[in-house]
């Protein structure tokens, strides 16, 4: 057998669905698995190798002739076939529709294989019975009897295993095995803890591109592609907010920040001036601009941190600033993740206790936590898929890793707001998707308002619908602001 | 103006000296309650006016500041740092009549003819703030009667006062009210206040004494926190050079190595430090250390009792007089030292490294922590005091000295500390020439040259347990331990 190879190759199914700019290579003797989040295309990757799907664009080369697939929609198309034959009014006959003994013998080319198999997975009783008449379990097996004794060059299963009894799931997995050092496989699962041993590398499809290929035995970047899986499939549910911890109410028809007229000036310089900015709750912002243009002081007059925030006119949750208030009444709405507080946050303290300090607006702990502040940490810590590693100390993370934490610390209380500046900024291609996967879980959870500071527009988050962003004018001085919101 | 110091009565002397008592978080549950709606103005905008006032701001006060009036005029950098952050600045006569805390921290040269300036101005009932009670105790100045007299002192450099608070955290901070000067018995809530409002509260408060803050500051910083480290920098340096050592290593393992081998202070004392040192290393240490002790002793005692007479200050603030010239040559000196002119070269050293190459510096460390301690506690400050001016500061100087050799430490430090740094490094450097004659490579650059790191083990248990029991490293598990329960992260 020959390589197949994709090269920019782009399919489209039917106007639905469309895969991208696809490059993967899958050399003799190798075994892949496809994974990614629900949505993805992981599914359609697999399927357009079996000849699904409309070849748009790209090259295309040793695909072999015989490729038998298993997979929901193939199984969803089988059944659609057989009701519609039944439901052929031409002939005023009662339609049995097709026996399971046909359906197999349809692909089957061997067929004291597919006698055995019948038995194997208990099938026997059945093979005259209508396919359409079976359990979705039962025509899986159907469906994987065929596709085993179709002698193919290359078997595509998609969730093979899903919905199978624990012998079915034994057997097919030795039978597997041992198949798999004739014929190659591509299987699509979206968990790790299922992937063969035989398997020898993993493709990470997502948002209808394929990012990531791994090699299996590279297990850094295996963990990280088990990290990104975790984020982007776990039904775990973003932790909730600690009931004994509510904040201040805000009232919900004033804006979350209102800033008029304001300005950052040195003595030397104006950062820019006569910029109006109004968050209401719950509004996503994208805030962009040049070095310089004093994205970061922006945002610092919002979180207290710029000591102008006193001569500007700002109002922010619920406070004038520069009546009396502290600025940690003004934090305790704020989550907050930027470089320079990782770089800050140089403590040798564990993961729980760095995701407790976001209670507190702290950078280390200095108060004593709760046990159900203990408990939430630790449902981050599970979501993020760190569990195990609690009392590891932070500075002994990866840089993405205590990124990802450093969210985890801005989101733990539930702010009003979660300030993210530039979260990506020194991530590498996989950090970064782990990081955007959890900004948008956060996003979709629907409670907090984020703003979000990034250059780089593939790093766009979805959901982020409005944009404000700061333009130095031509003198490289004063800076002036351009409001543009996108439909 | 006489010492007050020498006014008092022995008893009374000693009583002052002796107060020092470390507050509880749950005294300050009144947050900053007695400052709140009372109109604040600092006086002097430096590192630590300008970063006082941005915490006190924060923590939701009343905060403005009045500058003389070229200050204001000329736009000088003090004028600049208030107003670039937003602050009111106004001149004393604009300012001053309706404050009713004025918080001093302008340079201790400066007190007597500023405070005689702003009394005058200040209104009936006022509270007058200190930071370092030099004024009051060793010029004697004399308040008015109707204002209250307090000090609050933060135990660290202005910058860190604020990148502190703005973790969420605060600076050890020490606190005084003077008793003679406490009208309305208000001094100690104004004092608490002000504490909190800097974040203080949150890292530990010591509520002490005017008295017992200026003798047991001054003799910390002129010995084991400036001294020390000036003599030890150029005494090493000059050693390795002397023995061939490449220069740029030697600049880099003592600008460097000061901070790496203090900051094991912070996590476990002199314990700690002399643990990160090898079996042999460490008893080499203790040895070299014991022998310091001895040589040194007398000029520690000598420091401690110019302080208490008063004899430093006399003549300190004689070169005040006299335009500062001893100091600004002192100064001019320092600058053109073999250490200070040879930059760090560009060589790795790793963390152990420090110490395995460094072990005449930890001993000098360990020699001058001591040495400081036993003679302040010996004087009659308590051991909480003498912990703070001893081991708890050594490694934020330590860490000036990382940033800018010594010319930040001095740069960083009071004048007065400076000159009192001077004073120590002219005695201390020729009083340990014999001494380091004796020393060799092996305790400074190179390490020592072991095949076999075995040792004696009734030798090792007899160091280990006199290094264990010094009663500094008592007071310092027990201080060190209430700030871990709030603060969980040195």
């Amino acid at each position: 057998m020959d390589a197949i190879c994709l090269e920019a190759v782009s399919v489209d199914f039917d106007g639905r669905f469309r895969l991208d700019d696809i490059d993967w290579v899958i050399e003799p003797g190798q075994h892949w698995l496809v994974t990614g989040a629900n949505g993805s295309g992981k599914s359609a990757l697999a399927a357009a190798l079996a000849g699904v799907g409309e070849r748009v664009s790209g090259r295309w080369s040793g695909v072999p002739e015989r490729v038998a697939l298993v997979s929901y929609e193939r199984q969803a198309e089988l059944i659609e076939a057989e009701r519609r034959k039944d439901d052929a009014d031409i002939l005023d006959v009662i339609s049995h529709g097709t026996p399971v003994r046909e359906i197999i013998d349809a692909v089957c080319r061997d067929h004291e294989l597919a006698n055995e198999l019948v038995d194997r997975l208990g099938l026997r009783p059945l093979v005259d019975r209508a396919f359409r008449k079976l359990s979705t379990g039962e025509t899986r097996k159907v469906m994987l009897i065929g596709a085993l004794t179709s002698q193919p060059d290359l078997l595509v299963l998609d969730e093979p295993f899903d919905g199978l009894d624990h012998d079915s799931l034994a057997w097919l997995q030795e039978y597997l095995r041992v198949l798999a050092t004739t014929v190659p496989m591509v299987i699509v699962l979206n968990r790790f803890d299922e992937v063969p041993e035989f398997i020898t590398h993993v493709a990470y499809v997502d948002d209808g591109h394929l990012p990531h290929r791994v090699e299996r035995s590279d297990e850094p970047a295996m963990a990280d592609l088990r990290r990104l899986l975790h984020l982007t499939t776990s039904d775990l549910d973003v932790p909730k907010a600690d009931p004994a911890d509510r904040l201040p109410a805000l009232d919900p028809d004033e804006p979350l920040v209102r800033i008029t007229d304001a300005s950052i000036r040195y003595a030397e310089n104006t950062v820019f001036e006569h910029l109006d900015w109004t968050i209401e709750p719950n509004q996503h912002w994208q805030l962009s601009g040049p070095n310089g243009s004093g994205k970061t002081g922006l945002l610092s007059l919002i979180t207290g941190d710029h000591p102008q925030c006193y001569v500007n006119d700002i109002f922010v949750f619920g406070f004038q600033r520069g009546t009396g208030e502290s600025i940690w009444q003004i934090k305790q709405y704020i989550g907050y993740v930027s470089t320079a507080l990782q770089w800050e946050y140089r403590v040798g303290t564990g993961l729980r206790n760095v995701i407790i300090s976001g209670f507190f607006d702290s950078i280390g702990l200095y108060s004593k936590s709760t046990d159900t502040q203990r408990a939430i940490a630790d449902e981050w810590l599970a979501l993020l898929g760190m569990s195990e590693r609690a009392d590891e100390p932070f500075n002994s993370l990866s840089f993405g890793d205590r990124r990802l934490v450093l969210i985890a610390r801005a989101m733990v209380k539930h702010p009003p707001l979660l300030i993210l500046d530039e979260p990506c900024l020194g991530l590498d291609d996989m950090n970064r998707q782990l990081v955007l996967a959890l900004i948008e879980r956060i996003c979709a959870s629907n409670e907090t308002a984020v703003l979000y500071v990034n250059h780089r527009s593939q790093d766009a988050i979805r959901g982020i619908d409005n944009h404000l962003t700061l333009t130095s004018d031509p003198a490289g001085q004063c800076c002036v602001v351009q409001h543009v919101r996108c439909p | 103006m006489a010492n007050y110091f020498n006014t008092l009565p022995l008893r009374e002397q000693l009583a002052e000296l002796g107060k020092c008592r470390f507050m509880h978080l749950d005294e300050f549950t009144e947050g900053v309650d007695a400052l709140k709606g009372r109109k604040i103005v600092v006086i002097g905008c430096g590192a630590q006016g300008l970063n006082q006032g941005l915490n006190l701001r924060d923590s939701g006060l009343d905060v403005s500041y009045t500058l003389r009036a070229e200050a204001i005029e000329q736009q000088r950098q003090s004028w600049k740092n208030a107003t670039e952050n937003g602050f009111t600045v106004g001149t004393y006569e604009e300012l001053l009549p309706t404050a009713d805390v004025v918080l001093n921290l302008t340079p201790d040269k400066q007190h007597s003819s500023v405070v005689d300036t702003i009394m005058p101005l200040m209104k009936h009932g006022a509270c007058l703030s200190y930071s370092h009670g030099f004024n009051i105790v060793e010029e004697g100045m004399q308040i008015r009667e109707d204002l209250t007299v307090i000090m609050v002192a933060p135990k660290c450099p202005g910058s860190e006062v604020r990148a502190e608070y703005v973790r969420g955290f605060g600076v050890p901070t020490l606190i005084a009210v003077h008793e003679d000067n406490d009208p309305n018995g208000e001094g100690l809530a104004l004092a608490k206040a002000y504490a909190v409002g800097t974040g203080g509260h949150k890292a530990g408060v010591l509520m002490s004494s005017f008295i017992a803050e200026v003798k047991s500051d001054l003799m910390g910083e002129q010995t084991i926190l400036c001294g020390m480290l000036q003599t030890g920098s150029l005494l090493c340096f000059d050693k390795m050079i002397e023995e061939g050592i490449d220069a740029g290593y030697a600049s880099k393992l003592i600008q460097y190595g000061w901070e790496t081998v203090t900051e094991a202070l912070k996590y476990g004392g002199v314990t700690n430090m002399m643990d990160r040192l090898s079996n042999p290393a460490k008893i080499r240490a203790f040895d070299l250390a014991e022998q310091m002790k001895d040589i040194m002793r007398p000029l520690y005692w000598k420091h401690q009792d110019d302080i208490m007479t008063g004899t430093f200050s006399s003549g300190m603030m004689d070169d005040w007089a006299n335009d500062d010239a001893k100091l600004l040559g002192w100064r001019a000196d320092t600058a053109e030292t073999a250490f200070e002119k040879t930059p760090a070269g560009d060589v790795e050293i790793s963390e152990q490294e420090y110490f395995d190459n460094g072990i005449l510096m930890v001993a000098m460390v360990k020699a001058g922590v001591e040495l400081a301690f036993e003679t302040m506690t010996s004087a009659g400050i308590v051991a909480d005091s003498a912990y703070y001016e001893s081991l708890h500061e050594t490694p934020l100087i330590a860490n000036t000295i990382a940033r800018k050799k010594l010319y930040e430490m001095n740069a960083t430090i009071s004048d007065t500390a400076e000159y009192g740094c001077y004073l120590y490094n002219h005695a201390c450097v020729p009083l340990l020439g014999e001494f380091m004659k004796g020393i060799s490579t092996d305790v400074i650059g190179k390490g020592l040259d072991l095949s076999d790191t075995g040792v004696d083990n009734a030798r090792l248990i007899e160091v280990n347990a006199a290094i264990r029991s010094h009663p500094v490293e008592a007071i310092g598990a027990e201080l060190r331990g209430y700030m871990a329960d709030m603060k969980q992260i040195v």
